[in-house]
C-alpha cells in the first residue's frame, strides 16, 4: 500500500475493466435495494439511486432509476463527510436527510457507508430512496401547508445509523418515534444499509485485487476519459446564448401565482454553464428547489439528450456549472420547505434546459413530457389492519415526442426518465384500501405532431376505508405548463383529477392541496401526455389511421389537428 | 434402449448428438434452413442415416427418442411474425398489457419501443370483476365476450388470450370466456392465464398468456409438419421438444404450452454440464456457452440448475419459470471499440456471421473479438472450410484500436482479449456471486466455438479451481436435450400471512397441482415410479413486493414444523442474496409451487481406457502465441489425438474441429475418462481438485 501513486501508470485496458466493474458494483448494490425494500415507492416504483465514491469523494458510478436523484449523490456524500471528518471508522453507516445539508429533499433519505481495507478509508458505498414517512405535517412527506421545512419532516442532520458496527439506538429511537410507520422505515433503512454491505462486499474484493494506489490512479483516468466523453459530445453543439422559461402552476399557499424559472444557457468551447439569475424568488410553499436538486435537473436534462452515452461521474461534470441566485426559487434559504421540488421545479428545470438547447440542436431535445399529477395517502386498511403510505403511481404521463420518435407511453415525470416502473394493480389493491376502477390509455392526451406525444393515464380508484389524508401534488394544470410542443408539434392537455363522493357530488382536486377521503369516494385521475414534435400535418398517414384504429385518438381531434378530412 | 437423437436447431447451425444403446456419441452438423426449419432437421438426420449405411426409413425405426431444441417461437416473437392475436381483459384495464409497467429500458436514449404483441385496436374489454378476496363484484357480460368475437372474427385473429384481474383466485369468468369463444371462433387457438400462468402480477400474466397465444399456432404448425414427416418415414419412437425451464415435453402438451419453449435455445446448457460433470461426482457447476454474437452463463447448484421467473423476450415479460441463464452481447464476433474518452469496450454491437470478424475476408473492417484472438495467435481456423486472413484481423486493430488507445497492434489485440474475459467473468458474478455463491466452490464448464480460448484468464479471475471442456462442446446443448426429464412448473397464488396459513388449505392446493402434474405426465407416458414432485414456495417480508423461492414440504409434509423450517430457510436464503436477514419480521407467503419431473432414462456415458500422461503423439507442430507479454513457441497439439489421461502443460493450443483451447502458461491440461478436457493451475492435483469439488453440498 506504500506504493507512491504517480509512479502508477495504469494502462487504458485495466481502467476499462475497472471502470465496468464499478459500474456493475453500483448495480448490484440498486438491485439488492430493488428486492429487498419494504416501501411500495422503492420496490415497485424504483424511486432510488445508488453510487460509488472514492475516499477523495469523488463519484465513480452510480445507478439512478429515477435520474433527478443522482445529481444529488454528491453534495449529500460532502456534507456527511465534512461533518465528521476525522470522525469517519469502519463499520460506521451514516445517514442524512435534511435539505439544507446538502441533501435534495426530505423523503429522499441518503445512507452512505464508509469502506475501509486494512484499516484505510478506501471507497464510500451510497443509497439515496424516497421513503414512505419522514414524519412532519405532510402525506407521504408532502404537506402543502408547511410554511418551513420543519413542518415537512423530521430533520435528520448529517449522523450516524451505526458506530463502529453498532446501531446508535438513541438516533433510531429518535427517527422511529417521530415517524407514523415506524416498520417501514426501519425495515427501509435496513434495506439501504444492506445494499451498501453488498457494495462494501464487492469493493474490498475490487482493492484485494488490485490495491488501492491502482484503483485510485484508474479513476483518476476514468474520470479523465468520462470529461474528454463528455467534451466531444458538447462539441456537437453550437456556442451561444440560449434563453428559456417555464413556469410552476403555484405553491400551494398563494394559488393564484404562477412562478417562473428563467435559464440563460451559455455553451463555450465544449462546456455548459446553466444561469438561473433571472428566476423569481422563494415562496412560501413546498415547491421551492434546493441547490443540489436545481444542480442535478440540470444535468439530467443534458444527459436525456446531447450525451446521452456518457458515463455519469464527477468527470463527465467538469464541462458543467450551474449558478443558481441564493433566495431564489432554484436555490432556497433555509427554512423554507421544499418537499416537491425533485418533482415540479425538477420538471421546469428540465423543460427550460431543454427549450433552451432546442434554440441550438432541436433534433436533439424532446417535446414536453406530462407532468406528474397524483396524491400521496396515507391511513388505516381495515382489511390488512395496518397502516399504509404510498403514491398513486400508476396515474403516469405520456414522455414527449422528439424527432423521429414518437413519445413513449405511460412514462411519468419526466425526471424519471422511464425509469418509474408502474406499481402492480392486484398488489396495490392487497396492500392498500383502495379498487382500481380504470387504468388506461387517456384518449387524445397526446400532443399532436409529426411524432405524437406518448399517451398519458386515464386513472380511477374507489376508495374503501375510512379516515384517509391525501395530498394531491403535481402540476400541468395550466396553459402554461401543459407539456410544450416542439418545432411546429402541439402541446398535449392539462392534467385534472376529479374527487366523485359517495353522495354523487364532484369536485375538481386542485394541485398542492389536502384532501380526506371515505369509503365510497372515488377519484380520477386524468395525467397528459406528451407533447408533439412536428407538424401533425406532416404526420404519415398509416400512423394517423393506426391511432384512430386504436382508440388513441378520435376522429374529431384527427380532424381539427391532423387536417383529417 | 434404443438411439436416441439431440436436435439444437441454433441460428446458423442445427447441432446433432446421436447415442447409441451402447452410450457412443457422434455429432453432425448441418446449416439452418429457417424458411423451413424441418428441411435441416431431415438433412442432419438423413446424414445420421447414411454415416451407417442405412436409408432414413430403416435408421429411424431404430431410434427410440428424438428430443428436439426449436427457436420457431423465439424467432416469431423477435421478427414480430406470431400469429395475429386477439385479446381479452377486464374492462378499465385494455392497456395494461402494452404498458408494459411503463419502463423505458435505456433510460438516457432516444429511440422507439418495442412492437406491440396485440394491437390496441384487438384488446377487446368484458365487463366483470373479482375482487381481491377472489369474490365475483360484476359478473362476466357475455354479450361483450361475443363481441369481442366478432371483432376478432373480422380481424382474421388466428389466437385469443384471456387474463382478468384476480382470476388465478376465482377463473369462473375466464373458463366461460373460452366456451364462448370456441364456440363462436371455432379452431382458434385460445390460451387463459388461469391455465398458463394462476399468479398475481397483471401485467406479468397478461404478457405471458398473450405470448403463448402469439407463439401457439406457429408452433402448432410447426409441429404438425414435422410430426406428419416423421412418421412418413417411419418413426414410431418418441418426439419430445426441450422447454425454457430446462425439461421437456411432449408435442402435444407444447402445443397448449407453446410459450414454455420461448426460452428454450440455451436451456440444455446447464443439463450438459450436468451430465459431463458426473463421471467426476460435479453437482455444483458453472455452464458457459460463447457464439458468435453471445455469452451464456447459468449456475447448477446440487445438481439443480438455478430457475428464474423474470426472464423476457423482445422486451416483452415471460413469467413463467425458465432456467436462469444470464446472457452477454459477448461474441467471437462482437466488435471492439474505443469511446470518444479513449476507453476500451467490447460489444454489444456483432459482426454477425456477415460480414464477419474482419479476418474472415467477407468485408468485414471493424474489429472483433475472433480477430484479437487471431492476431495473438490462439486461433488458425474458424471451424470449417474459411481460412482465416491475417492481415485484414491487423488492419482492423491497428486502425480501430491501435492508433486511438496509442497502443502496439498486440498490445490492443491483448487489450480486447482482456476486457471481453472482464466482461465475461462479471457475467459469471451476476449468476454466482450476486445470487450469494462463491464461484471457487464450483467448476466451470465451457462451451461453444469461441468458449475454450477464454476459459483460463476467466477462471483466472473469479479463482474458479477447475475448468471442464468437453471435447463436443460445439453441441453442448443437443447433448443437454438428451438428458433432460420431463418437467412442469405449475404456480398458485395464496398471499397469507404466516400466521394465517391453513395448512389444510395449503396442502389441498397442492394436492390439486400435483393430480394436474400426475394426469399430464401420464398423457406422456410416464409411469407412477418415474414422477417425482418438488414442493416450494415464495415468501417476502410483509410490505416487501419481491419474493424469495424456497425449497419446502419434502414428501408433502404439510406440518406446522415444516411451516418453521421454510421459515427458517427463507430468512437464511434473504441473508445470503442481500446481505441481511430481519428474522424478528413478519413473513408472508404469495406463491405456491410444484415442479413435476417425469424422470427419462439417461443414455450411458461413454468412457474410455486410461493411456498415460504423454500427450506426444498430438502434437502436430508449433505456433508464435502471445503470453504474458510475450511472443511464445507454442505447441499445437490435434484434439482428436488426445486421450484419457493425456497431460498438456501450457502453454499450449489445443486444436479441435470446430474450436480451440488456449492452456495459458500458468495451467495444464488433462484428458479425462470421457475424453474430455480438465484444466487448473499448475502444481494443483487434479484428482485432490476432483475430490473436493465432488464432495459436500454447496451452501
Amino acid at each position: 500500500m506504500s506504493t507512491n501513486a504517480s509512479e502508477i501508470q495504469t494502462d487504458p485496458i485495466l481502467v476499462s475493466v475497472i471502470s465496468n466493474r464499478l459500474d456493475a458494483i453500483s448495480k448490484e448494490i440498486g438491485q439488492t435495494m430493488l428486492r429487498t425494500s419494504r416501501s411500495p415507492i422503492f420496490s415497485e416504483a424504483r424511486d432510488f439511486a445508488t453510487g460509488v465514491f472514492d475516499h477523495r469523494l469523488h463519484l465513480l458510478a452510480q445507478t439512478a432509476y429515477i435520474p433527478v436523484l443522482m445529481g444529488s449523490l454528491p453534495s449529500a456524500l460532502h456534507s456527511i463527510a465534512s461533518a465528521f471528518e476525522g470522525d469517519i471508522a469502519e463499520g460506521d453507516v451514516f445517514v442524512l436527510n435534511d435539505p439544507y445539508r446538502g441533501n435534495n429533499h426530505p423523503p429522499d433519505v441518503t445512507v452512505a457507508k464508509p469502506v475501509f481495507y486494512q484499516g484505510r478509508l478506501c471507497f464510500w458505498a451510497v443509497s439515496k430512496g424516497h421513503h414512505a414517512d419522514v414524519g412532519g405535517g405532510g402525506v407521504v412527506g408532502y404537506n402543502p401547508a408547511a410554511r418551513s421545512v420543519w413542518e415537512e419532516c423530521v430533520r435528520i442532520p448529517p449522523a450516524k445509523l451505526m458506530v463502529a458496527g453498532k446501531r446508535n439506538k438513541a438516533l433510531w429511537d429518535m427517527i422511529l418515534l417521530n415517524v407514523r410507520m415506524p416498520w417501514l422505515v426501519e425495515a427501509d433503512l435496513e434495506c439501504q444499509m444492506g445494499a451498501c454491505t453488498v457494495g462494501e462486499r464487492s469493493l474490498r474484493a475490487l482493492i484485494a485485487k488490485y490495491g488501492m494506489p491502482v484503483l485510485e490512479d484508474a479513476a483518476d483516468r476514468m474520470l479523465d476519459a468520462s470529461d474528454r466523453q463528455m467534451r466531444a459530445a458538447l462539441r456537437n453543439v453550437p456556442n451561444g446564448t440560449y434563453r428559456a422559461e417555464r413556469f410552476l402552476d403555484h405553491d400551494g399557499i398563494n394559488k393564484a401565482q404562477m412562478i417562473g424559472l428563467r435559464l440563460a444557457l451559455t455553451v463555450r468551447d465544449e462546456s455548459i454553464h446553466f444561469d438561473w439569475s433571472e428566476s423569481d424568488a422563494q415562496v412560501a410553499g413546498y415547491v421551492n428547489s434546493t441547490l443540489s436538486n436545481t444542480i442535478s435537473a440540470s444535468f439530467q436534462a443534458i444527459f436525456m439528450t446531447v450525451c446521452a452515452d456518457v458515463r455519469y461521474n464527477d468527470g463527465a461534470l467538469r464541462a458543467l456549472s450551474v449558478h443558481a441566485p441564493a433566495g431564489s426559487i432554484v436555490n432556497s434559504l433555509e427554512p423554507a420547505p421544499v418537499t416537491t421540488c425533485t418533482v415540479v421545479t425538477a420538471e421546469a428545470i428540465v423543460e427550460a434546459v431543454w427549450l433552451a438547447l432546442a434554440q441550438a440542436v432541436p433534433e436533439r431535445v424532446y417535446a414536453g413530457w406530462g407532468r406528474w399529477l397524483a396524491p400521496s395517502s396515507m391511513g388505516m386498511n381495515p382489511v390488512t389492519q395496518r397502516h399504509f403510505g404510498d403514491i398513486h403511481f400508476m396515474a403516469k404521463s405520456g414522455g414527449g415526442a422528439a424527432k423521429g420518435f414518437d413519445g413513449w407511453d405511460h412514462m411519468g415525470t419526466v425526471i424519471t426518465a422511464g425509469g418509474l416502473r408502474s406499481p402492480d394493480p392486484e398488489l396495490h389493491e392487497l396492500v392498500n384500501p383502495y379498487r382500481v376502477l380504470e387504468y388506461e390509455y387517456w384518449t387524445d392526451s397526446a400532443g399532436p405532431g409529426k411524432w405524437r406525444g406518448g399517451m398519458g393515464t386515464s386513472y380511477r380508484y374507489r376508495v374503501e376505508a375510512d379516515g384517509i389524508a391525501a395530498v394531491n401534488f403535481g402540476g400541468g394544470v395550466n396553459e402554461e405548463t401543459r407539456p410544450y410542443g416542439l418545432m411546429g408539434g402541439l402541446p398535449a392537455p392539462k392534467s385534472r383529477a376529479v374527487l366523485y363522493r359517495s353522495d354523487g357530488s364532484a369536485q375538481e382536486i386542485d394541485t398542492q392541496s389536502f384532501f380526506n377521503l371515505q369509503r365510497g369516494d372515488e377519484v380520477h385521475l386524468y395525467v397528459t401526455g406528451g407533447g408533439g414534435y412536428g407538424d401533425p400535418h406532416e404526420r404519415d398517414r398509416a400512423r394517423i389511421e393506426a391511432d384512430i384504429a386504436d382508440g388513441l385518438v378520435t376522429p374529431e381531434q384527427a380532424r381539427q389537428n391532423y387536417g383529417v378530412k | 434402449m434404443g438411439i436416441r437423437v439431440g436436435v439444437d436447431v441454433g441460428g446458423t447451425f442445427t447441432d446433432f448428438l446421436v447415442k447409441d444403446d451402447q452410450g457412443a456419441a457422434k455429432v453432425y452438423k448441418t446449416s439452418t434452413t429457417p424458411e423451413d426449419p424441418t428441411i435441416g432437421f431431415f438433412n442432419g438426420l438423413s446424414k445420421a442415416a447414411e454415416s451407417v449405411g442405412l436409408s432414413l426409413e430403416e435408421w429411424l425405426r431404430q431410434v427410440e427418442t428424438i428430443v428436439h431444441g426449436t427457436t420457431i417461437t423465439t424467432n416469431a416473437v423477435l421478427t414480430g411474425e406470431g400469429a395475429v392475436t386477439g385479446f381479452v381483459t377486464t374492462a378499465g384495464f385494455r392497456d395494461v398489457l402494452n404498458m408494459r409497467r411503463g419502463l423505458k429500458e435505456r433510460q438516457f436514449s432516444i429511440y422507439a419501443p418495442p412492437p406491440q404483441l396485440v394491437p390496441r385496436r384487438l384488446i377487446a374489454v368484458a365487463n366483470e370483476r373479482v375482487t381481491a378476496d377472489g369474490a365475483v363484484a360484476t359478473p362476466l357480460n357475455e354479450d361483450d365476450v361475443r363481441q369481442a368475437a366478432a371483432l376478432f372474427r373480422e380481424a382474421g385473429v388466428e389466437a385469443v388470450a384471456v387474463s382478468y384481474l384476480w382470476s388465478f383466485l376465482n377463473g369462473q369468468h375466464e373458463r366461460r370466456t373460452k366456451e364462448i369463444l370456441e364456440e363462436e371462433l371455432p379452431g382458434v387457438y385460445i390460451s387463459l392465464s388461469t391455465e398458463i400462468l394462476p399468479q398475481i402480477r397483471v401485467y406479468e400474466r397478461h404478457s405471458t398468456t398473450a405470448l403463448n397465444s402469439y407463439v401457439g399456432p406457429v408452433l402448432n404448425r410447426y409441429l404438425s409438419r414435422l410430426q406428419t414427416r416423421l412418421q412418413d418415414f417411419g418413426f414410431t419412437g418418441k418426439l419430445l421438444i426441450m422447454q425454457s425451464n430446462g425439461g421437456v415435453m411432449s408435442p402435444e402438451v407444447a402445443q397448449r404450452f407453446a410459450s414454455n419453449t420461448l426460452l428454450s435455445g440455451p436451456a440444455g446448457a446447464p443439463q450438459a454440464g450436468i451430465y459431463y460433470g458426473a463421471p467426476h461426482g460435479f453437482r455444483n457447476l458453472i455452464t458457459v456457452d460463447m457464439g458468435g454474437t453471445s455469452f451464456d452463463v447459468a449456475l447448477v447448484r446440487n445438481g439443480l440448475p438455478s430457475v428464474t421467473t423474470e426472464g423476457s423476450i423482445g422486451g416483452h415479460r415471460v413469467a413463467s419459470p425458465s432456467l436462469d441463464i444470464h446472457t452477454i452481447g459477448s461474441g467471437g464476433g462482437s466488435i471492439a471499440w474505443v469511446d470518444d474518452g479513449g476507453l476500451m469496450h467490447v460489444g454489444p454491437k456483432s459482426a454477425g456471421a456477415s460480414p464477419g470478424p474482419a479476418c474472415y475476408g467477407r468485408g468485414g473492417k471493424l474489429p472483433t473479438v475472433t480477430d484479437a484472438n487471431y492476431v495473438l495467435g490462439y486461433l488458425d481456423f474458424a471451424g470449417g472450410e474459411l481460412t482465416l486472413n491475417g492481415g485484414e484481423a491487423r488492419r482492423a486493430i491497428e486502425e480501430y484500436l491501435a492508433k486511438p488507445l496509442g497502443l502496439s497492434v498486440v498490445d490492443a489485440a491483448h487489450g480486447v482479449y482482456q476486457v471481453v474475459n472482464a466482461d465475461m467473468a462479471a457475467a459469471i458474478a451476476v449468476v454466482s456471486v450476486q445470487r450469494g455463491y462463491d464461484p471457487r466452490e464450483f467448476v466451470l464448464v465451457v462451451a461453444g466455438g469461441a468458449g475454450p480460448v477464454h476459459a483460463g484468464p476467466i477462471a483466472r479471475e473469479l479463482e474458479i479451481p477447475l475448468i471442464q471442456i468437453p471435447r463436443e462442446s460445439s453441441v453442448f446443448c443437443a447433448a443437454g436435450m438428451l438428458l433432460s426429464d420431463l418437467k412442469h412448473d405449475y404456480v398458485h397464488t395464496y398471499a397469507r400471512e404466516f400466521g394465517s396459513v391453513v395448512l389444510e388449505d395449503v396442502a389441498a392446493i397442492y394436492q390439486n397441482i400435483v393430480n394436474t402434474a400426475v394426469k399430464t405426465l401420464e398423457t406422456e407416458n410416464v409411469s407412477a415410479d418415474q414422477v417425482v414432485i418438488k414442493y416450494s414456495a415464495d415468501l417476502r417480508y410483509i410490505g416487501q413486493f419481491n419474493e424469495v423461492e424456497v425449497p419446502a414440504f419434502d414428501h408433502g409434509d404439510f406440518s406446522a414444523a415444516a411451516l418453521l423450517t421454510l421459515t427458517n430457510e427463507f430468512h437464511r436464503r434473504h441473508d445470503e442474496l442481500y446481505g441481511y436477514s430481519t428474522p424478528a419480521s413478519p413473513v408472508e407467503i404469495i406463491n405456491l409451487r410444484v415442479s413435476a419431473l417425469g424422470v427419462t432414462e439417461k443414455p450411458i456415458a461413454d468412457t474410455h481406457v486410461l493411456q498415460g500422461t504423454d500427450p506426444s503423439a498430438a502434437r502436430t507442430g508449433w505456433r508464435m502465441a502471445w503470453h504474458e507479454g510475450d511472443w511464445v513457441e507454442t505447441p499445437v497439439y490435434e484434439g482428436l489425438r488426445l486421450f484419457n489421461g493425456n497431460i498438456v502443460p501450457g502453454p499450449a493450443i489445443v486444436v479441435q474441429p470446430t474450436t480451440s483451447i488456449l492452456v495459458p502458461s500458468d495451467f495444464e491440461l488433462c484428458c479425462d475418462i470421457g475424453n474430455n478436457y480438465l484444466m487448473y493451475r499448475k502444481g494443483e492435483d487434479v484428482a485432490e481438485l476432483i475430490r473436493k469439488l465432488s464432495t459436500g453440498e454447496s451452501q
